[in-house]
């Protein structure tokens, strides 16, 4: 397997992984919570680390029919949620390329203040 | 008679064309010119009696140079030449070749080959330079500044078109050593009169005619020579005045000195810039190289092929690393060891010292070496908050150190005079500690992958979380600035030995070599695989001319420091190759650490043996080189 390579993406409110406590994001990358998942509340980010990813498939939800795969964390495999890769709506299309973390399966932590780079990611 | 410039034209035939353009009369001087007694280093053969006709070939045929406007052969002159030997060949040459016989001949001249020359330029029916330009250049060294002035104006037409500016500096220079060298005879009345009515009339750089008048007031030749920065009156300076004149004269007029050797040197740095495993501490000139192959470093000694394969450890080797006396290698491992090897640098082999297993749980993810080569600090992965300072050679525990439970201390290494060590990892802390384990300094809030310790051995550099490389220096007040910014995360990274190169591993992209004092990418190695895992990559062979890294593709990859594409890819893991270390003392020694739980040595092929790289062979053809230390 080799040893992993974790990214950690900084910022004052980190979300981790529940299982393993690998940072996932944080609340700058955060877009919305109103989600439903398979386990409760789901929350939408807009860049999420250290994910592996499955294979595409087609799920239909109630804001219709997508492409989505489901999102692992990287450390520990642990299943965190999904990311949508194509939205067949046009008025859902905003979702793509973001992800969804179950609420149930990660964390919150306090990060710090810390000298961020001039250009953003 | 029949005229030459149609057929001879586009080969060697420059100058009868400047003087075609010009009158009859510029030819002719030339042509009587050329009857001179000091015509000096043989160009072609002579021929007073006035039956060229016949001999020099004087027709279409005729190789290189003709003046011929008037019929009459200009063409060159000797007049103790041997008519058996000098008569002209009849085979007809072709510019190039022309060019080559010329090369030859001023090779020869300047060996001392003089009759050689006679003969070969006789034989060919080629010229060496221009009869004029000659006498120009016998007149300068004997310091006849009179006849070489008149030999200028015979060669006025040929040079730059008789552009009246360049024949004016021309002179300008002859008139300078005139000036000078009646000085330095202690003439100043004869001076005076050059400066006058030589120099001055020319009308051109008027300040450097200021200057000079400046040294009729030198009281001493000595104080002479200091001012002007000349070398006194002679051959010396008079070779050096030539030179300068040289650089005007289009090369069929006369060629620039030593021009063969200049161009075999050339070859010989294309040879070196071409040679895949070249060794830069060996300085490639003509004297050190042989000319009657291609250069090229021998393989003899480079790390090619596995030596050995360390099986002792039970899971997954994520670290390896010779220590700096190249005498010890440490390697580490998923299976919380560290097992210290012993290098036997004559026979080139490893034997397993000591295991080092008190770090309970911890998946050793790095070891440093203590520049003296007895302590190594470990350190794990990210979950771990606990590094371990061991004596190598006792097998004790020096340190435990350990500052919160809720650390993270995933990277960590020596400071380069070995009083201090620096540790980080990405929950924030970056520590700055003694060898007893005793905080010194700290550093709030970054995130680091991978650190290093600068030569000054205050400031440290670490890859952080906003993929960056910054400089920390804990002097009073704290400072820290930006080194570098890659687009992706870096892994790991490496300083070089001369603390002015950074060799970084950054995810998904591949190997990148920066310039940390000009802050700048200088190369992209190309070849290696690697997404998820933490690779490390190494400087090193002679003159750490070389780097090395592993990759998820399973083998080693080779590059020379100055080239993109790999120069070996060294199979034989079964697994992602995590980390290389090439020793640093015996450059023919390099380590991998794979996830198929072995270490591989390689090494320089035994003699006789087939190649199982794949790599180039080079065919090794020339002379020694630094490889093999043993």
């Amino acid at each position: 397997m080799g040893r992993i390579f974790l990214e950690h993406l900084g910022g004052l409110k980190l979300f981790n992984c529940a299982q393993c406590h690998t940072n996932l994001t944080n609340r700058s990358q955060l877009i919305s919570t109103r989600f439903t998942g398979a386990t409760g509340r789901a929350y939408l980010f807009k860049r999420v680390v250290n994910l592996t990813f499955s294979n595409i498939q087609e799920r239909v939800m109630l804001t219709g029919r997508h492409m989505v795969r489901d999102v692992m964390c990287k450390n520990c495999g642990a299943k965190l949620g999904w990311m949508y890769e194509f939205a067949t709506e046009e008025s859902q299309k905003y979702k793509e390329g973001r992800v969804i973390l179950e609420y149930a399966l990660i964390t919150e932590a306090e990060g710090f203040p810390s000298e961020a780079p001039s250009t953003s990611h | 008679m029949q005229s030459t410039t149609s057929t001879s034209s586009g080969s060697g035939s420059r100058p009868s064309e400047g003087s075609a353009q010009n009158s009859g009369g510029s030819a002719e001087n030339v042509a009587s010119g050329s009857n001179d007694e000091s015509a000096g280093i043989g160009i072609g053969d002579e021929n007073p009696s006035g039956s060229s006709a016949a001999t020099n070939g004087h027709d279409a045929k005729h190789n290189g140079f003709l003046v011929n406007n008037n019929g009459s052969s200009s063409c060159i002159v000797d007049g103790e030449n041997n008519r058996e030997n000098t008569s002209y060949s009849g085979v007809q040459l072709d510019k190039s070749n022309q060019e080559i016989i010329r090369l030859i001949g001023q090779y020869l001249h300047d060996v001392g080959l003089d009759k050689s020359v006679k003969t070969l330029m006789g034989e060919s029916g080629c010229y060496l330079e221009h009869p004029s330009a000659t006498k120009f250049r016998e007149h300068v060294l004997m310091g006849d500044w009179a006849k070489a002035d008149s030999d200028l104006k015979d060669l006025e037409p040929l040079i730059d078109n008789g552009k009246l500016s360049t024949i004016t500096e021309m002179k300008f220079i002859l008139l300078e050593q005139k000036y000078l060298e009646h000085l330095d005879d202690g003439n100043p009345l004869e001076a005076l009169h050059v400066l006058r009515s030589e120099l001055t009339p020319l009308q051109h750089n008027i300040s450097r005619v200021h200057q000079l008048s400046s040294y009729m007031m030198c009281s001493t030749n000595q104080d002479l020579y200091q001012r002007a920065k000349w070398e006194g009156k002679g051959i010396v300076s008079r070779a050096l005045v030539m030179e300068r004149l040289q650089s005007f004269m289009p090369p069929s007029v006369m060629m620039s000195p030593r021009r063969l050797k200049t161009l075999l040197q050339q070859a010989v740095e294309l040879q070196s810039q071409h040679c895949p495993c070249h060794d830069m501490a060996w300085e490639t000139n003509l004297g050190t190289v042989s000319l009657l192959t291609d250069h090229c470093c021998t393989t003899d000694g480079f790390p090619m092929q596995t030596i050995q394969i360390l099986t002792d450890h039970c899971d997954e080797v994520w670290f390896c690393k010779f220590s700096p006396d190249g005498l010890k290698l440490a390697t580490g491992s998923k299976d919380s060891t560290v097992i210290i090897w012993d290098v036997d640098p004559y026979k080139l082999t490893l034997k397993h010292r000591r295991v080092l297993d008190g770090q309970a749980q911890l998946s050793v993810s790095f070891v440093s070496w203590s520049p003296d080569s007895k302590l190594i600090l470990v350190g794990g992965t990210e979950d771990s908050h606990e590094l371990y300072i061991w004596n190598v050679d006792d097998g004790k525990l020096v340190v435990k150190f350990s500052q919160s439970l809720e650390d993270s201390l995933a990277c960590g290494a020596f400071s380069r005079d070995g009083s201090r060590f620096v540790c980080g990892g990405q929950k924030g802390q970056l520590y700055l500690c003694d060898l007893n384990g005793t905080i010194v300094d700290s550093w709030e809030g970054v995130r680091v992958n991978s650190i290093a310790f600068r030569a000054d051995n205050k400031t440290i550099l670490a890859a952080d979380n906003h993929y960056r490389i910054r400089g920390y220096n804990f002097d009073n007040p704290h400072s820290d600035f930006d080194i570098l910014r890659e687009p992706h995360p870096i892994m790991t990274f490496s300083i070089n030995s001369a603390d002015r190169l950074a060799l970084l591993n950054v995810s998904n992209q591949g190997l990148h070599l920066w310039d940390i004092e000009d802050k700048c990418l200088v190369r992209r190695f190309q070849g290696i695989r690697q997404s998820n895992f933490a690779i490390h990559s190494c400087f090193g062979g002679v003159n750490e001319s070389f780097v090395a890294s592993g990759s998820e593709d399973k083998v080693v990859y080779i590059w020379h420091i100055k080239r993109e594409e790999p120069l070996a890819k060294l199979a034989g893991h079964t697994k992602t190759v995590n980390c290389v270390s090439w020793n640093p003392v015996y450059p023919s020694l390099l380590a991998s650490a794979s996830d198929d739980a072995t270490v591989r040595i390689w090494g320089p092929k035994p003699n006789g043996s087939s190649a199982t790289t794949e790599s180039d062979d080079c065919s090794s053809s020339s002379s020694s080189s630094s490889w093999n230390m043993t």
